[in-house]
């Protein structure tokens, strides 16, 4: 153990450890460099209100799925106006769908249900529908999509 | 033997100093390995290698696109001449290594056989069980029916919800925002390239560590029993005895195929194989973030175990009982949310 104390023991020790560092280093950067090169990125996207059609096309108590840019909506018309929701379920993804007889969304994945302002009322989603903001301009709709 | 002599007999032959294979081989094993549920080891490599051999031949005809995955599977299953028997003798296998391997797991959790030095041997065990599993979600995924395609957006979200490396790990598996067919193409290379090269190398320093480290004392054992010729008749007879009922099964409950994946609509019965039922239930009855711990909880817990028997064990606690009502517990958990499940 005496040549721990040793000056060239010591010094060894040290520029060992500096390469070691460095070289640990290198690698991990490295590494991560190839798991970035695996990992896509997200694409950006940009759109804002998206022209849907006449109010008078969405029954009333029925609910229209579509697709807008990317996201998976339903448009539903109640009592209370019209709501558009993402159908994505906020437990794990599947995509909900409307009960006109039991007024919810139901996701057929856990048994997740959603009443129809998009509220969690059973099963394991943690939160609400996630809500896009309808614009009525001149009778048309417009759902905006760009907060989604 | 003498005719088929090893390299190394040549220059020990005077000198039993340095061992030659076949005592390796012939290495004696504990009296207590007799009983046949020791063999139950020996039945998950029997099946691996027939889904390494079944499997090569299915990647003759499957296509990894979303546009051809289906219907690849659709003609293996319906076109090919003898397809539905190799697809099926590959289904049934998985569903039998899994099936054997709980045993495995059973067996060696009820009679304690982690206990030191086998630590090592119940942890590499638990990595090739996890792996099993994944090999069990990423080949289910292949066949791109809609359950599988719903099953995948499922169980990438649930990776997702992990904090920090969740969303980085859901990128990864995704290949992009959604499940599409760079997904498809992700777990294809899982499924057939780095899964099955990591159990395979799992499996055989697996056995490897049950060979160096030998195997837990049972009191009252000994060491009588060799590994060759008798405990591999054993094992010989138990595999043939595997294939038969794989045969059979395969032919009274030949591989089916559901609708195909479509990305507007769930399936409306989105249950998965028997394996995931369970986790499948419990996730469904939890609420969301509860039951993923809870899940990858009980994950941690099962890898350190005989850690956690050894700690236990110094505090005095009757671990043998311990076991058998944790075990009894387990099963019983299991089966019911299995039940549970076919029955919603
Ligand atoms: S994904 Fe909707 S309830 Fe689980």
């Amino acid at each position: 153990m005496a040549i721990i104390h040793d000056d060239a023991g010591r010094r060894r020790f040290l520029s060992q450890a500096v390469m070691g560092f460095g070289l640990l280093f290198g690698m991990g950067t490295l590494a991560l460099r190839f798991v970035q090169f695996l990992v896509p990125r997200p694409k950006p996207r940009r759109y804002d209100a998206v022209l849907i059609g006449a109010e008078s096309k969405v029954p009333l108590g029925e609910a229209l799925s579509m697709e807008l840019g990317g996201h998976k909506i339903m448009v539903l018309r109640s009592d209370e106006g019209v709501a558009a929701f993402s159908r994505r379920c906020t437990d794990l993804g599947c995509l909900v769908s409307w009960s006109k007889e039991r007024e919810e969304f139901v996701c057929p994945c856990h048994q997740g249900r959603f009443d129809k302002t998009g509220k969690n009322i059973a099963g394991p989603p943690p939160r609400p529908l996630d809500r896009f903001d309808v614009v009525k301009r001149g009778g048309q709709l417009y759902v905006n999509i760009q907060n989604g | 033997m003498g005719s088929v002599a090893s390299p190394t007999q040549a220059t020990t032959a005077d000198g039993p100093v340095q061992k030659n294979w076949i005592d390796y081989i012939q290495k004696d094993l504990p009296e207590h390995l007799d009983w046949w549920p020791y063999t139950l080891g020996a039945i998950p490599l029997t099946l691996f290698g027939i889904l390494v051999a079944t499997g090569l031949m299915l990647t003759f005809y499957y296509v990894p696109s979303p546009e051809k995955a289906y219907e690849s599977v659709d003609q293996i299953t319906n076109g090919v001449y003898l397809g539905w028997f190799i697809r099926g003798l590959h289904k049934f296998s998985v569903d039998l290594m899994i099936l054997f391997v709980l045993f495995h797991v059973i067996r060696v959790f009820v009679t304690r056989a982690y206990r030191t030095p086998g630590e090592l041997k119940w942890v590499s065990g638990s990595v090739v069980l996890f792996v099993t599993l994944a090999m069990g979600f990423t080949g289910y995924s292949l066949v791109y029916d809609n359950v599988s395609y719903w099953g995948m957006t499922v169980v990438t979200n649930m990776l997702g919800t992990i904090p920090i490396v969740g969303t980085p790990l859901m990128y990864l598996l995704r290949g992009g925002e959604e499940v599409s067919g760079g997904t498809l193409l992700r777990l294809y290379d899982l499924h057939t390239k780095l899964l099955p090269a990591l159990l395979g190398g799992l499996v055989l320093g697996h056995v490897l560590v049950v060979r160096i480290l030998g195997f837990a004392e049972v009191k009252g054992s000994r060491g009588f029993h060799p590994f060759y010729p008798e405990h591999t008749m054993m094992m010989g007879a138990v595999a043939i005895g595997l294939l038969v009922l794989l045969t059979d099964l395969v032919m009274i409950f030949p591989p089916g195929l559901g609708p195909p994946a479509n990305p507007q609509e769930v399936a409306s019965d989105v249950s998965p194989p028997w394996y995931f039922s369970a986790a499948y239930m419990w996730i469904t009855l939890l609420p969301a973030p509860l039951s993923l711990w809870s899940l990858l909880g009980g994950a941690g817990l099962f890898v350190v175990y005989p850690f956690v028997d050894r700690m236990l064990s110094q505090r005095g606690w009757p671990m043998a009982v311990v076991n058998a009502l944790v075990g009894t517990v387990a099963v019983g958990v299991f089966a019911g949310l299995m039940l549970l499940d076919l029955w919603m």
